[in-house]
C-alpha cells in the first residue's frame, strides 16, 4: 500500500474539521459572548478549539481583572498581576500557533494538484 | 484552566512571603526609634517565620489541593533586651537616666533587606526562565 493511497481520506476529514471551525459561518462573535463547549459535541475538534478560545478569552479577562483591581487600589500584590498577565500572553500565543498550523495544513491542501 | 507555566504557583507565594518580610523589615526600619509600643514599652524587632504549605496539607487544610511552597506563619517579637543609652533630658529616661530603645541593628536590618530584596529577584528569575521555556516550546517545529 503506497504512502499516498490514504490522503483522499485524510483530507476529506481535515477539510470536514475546518469546515466545522468556529466564527467560519459568517459573523465573528464577540470574546466574550464565546459559546461554552457543550458535553454533547465534546469529541468533535471544533468543539475542543472553542473551549481553547474561551479559555484563553478566560485568561485574558481574569488578567485585566487583577491589573485592574491594582490600578483601584485593591490588596493585590503588583507580581500576581504580572505573572496573570504573562499566562494570558503565554496562552494566547499558543492559541495562535495551533492557528498557523491548521491554516498551515489548510494550505498545504489547497495547493495540492489535482 | 490551562496551566501554561508549570511551578508559578510556588513561585507566586514566595513572592507573596518575600514581599511580608521586606515589608516588616521596613516596619523594622521605620520604628528604629521608637521608645514607645503600642504596649507602653520600647519597639521590640519583628521577625518573620516562614512554613512550608507541607503542614497544612497533612492536617487536611485548604491548601491541600494547590500546594504553595512556603507561607508566612506567623510575624514573632524578638525576645532581645532592648538597647539602654543615657539620655537623662529624654522624656522617656528613667531614675537613672537611662532611655530604652528598640532592639534594632540598623545593619542588620540592611543586611536582611538586601537578602529578602534578593531572594525576591531569585523568584522573578524563575519565572522569566518559565515563560522563556514556554514560548521555546511553542517555537517546536516552526521553520
Amino acid at each position: 500500500m503506497s504512502p499516498l493511497s490514504s490522503i483522499p481520506a485524510y483530507s476529506a476529514n481535515l477539510l470536514s474539521q475546518i469546515d466545522r471551525l468556529p466564527g467560519k459561518s459568517g459573523d465573528v462573535a464577540q470574546p466574550s459572548a464565546l459559546p461554552a463547549a457543550t458535553p454533547a459535541d465534546s469529541s468533535s475538534f471544533s468543539s475542543l478549539l472553542g473551549k481553547m478560545v474561551s479559555e484563553v478569552n478566560a485568561q485574558q479577562q481574569s488578567s485585566a481583572q487583577s491589573v485592574n483591581a491594582l490600578q483601584s487600589g485593591a490588596n493585590v500584590p503588583l507580581h500576581q498581576a504580572v505573572i496573570s498577565m504573562e499566562e494570558a500572553s503565554v496562552s494566547f500565543q499558543l492559541m495562535v500557533e495551533v492557528r498557523n498550523r491548521l491554516l498551515e495544513s489548510y494550505q498545504e491542501i489547497m495547493r495540492m494538484t489535482m | 484552566m490551562i496551566q501554561i507555566l508549570t511551578g508559578i504557583q510556588n513561585t507566586s507565594a514566595a513572592l507573596d512571603a518575600e514581599q511580608t518580610r521586606l515589608e516588616v523589615i521596613s516596619q523594622n526600619i521605620a520604628n528604629a526609634h521608637t521608645t514607645h509600643d503600642v504596649d507602653g514599652k520600647p519597639y521590640q524587632r519583628r521577625v518573620v517565620v516562614f512554613e512550608t504549605a507541607l503542614q497544612n496539607a497533612l492536617a487536611g487544610g485548604p491548601a491541600s489541593g494547590n500546594l504553595p511552597a512556603i507561607q508566612v506563619a506567623k510575624i514573632e517579637r524578638d525576645t532581645r533586651p532592648p538597647m539602654e543609652e543615657y539620655d537623662p533630658g529624654n522624656p522617656e529616661a528613667d531614675a537613672r537616666g537611662m532611655v530604652s530603645s528598640p532592639n534594632i541593628n540598623i545593619h542588620e536590618e540592611m543586611a536582611d533587606l538586601i537578602s529578602a530584596s534578593r531572594t525576591y529577584e531569585a523568584n522573578l528569575a524563575v519565572v522569566k526562565n518559565a515563560r522563556s521555556m514556554a514560548l521555546q516550546t511553542l517555537s517546536i517545529g516552526r521553520h
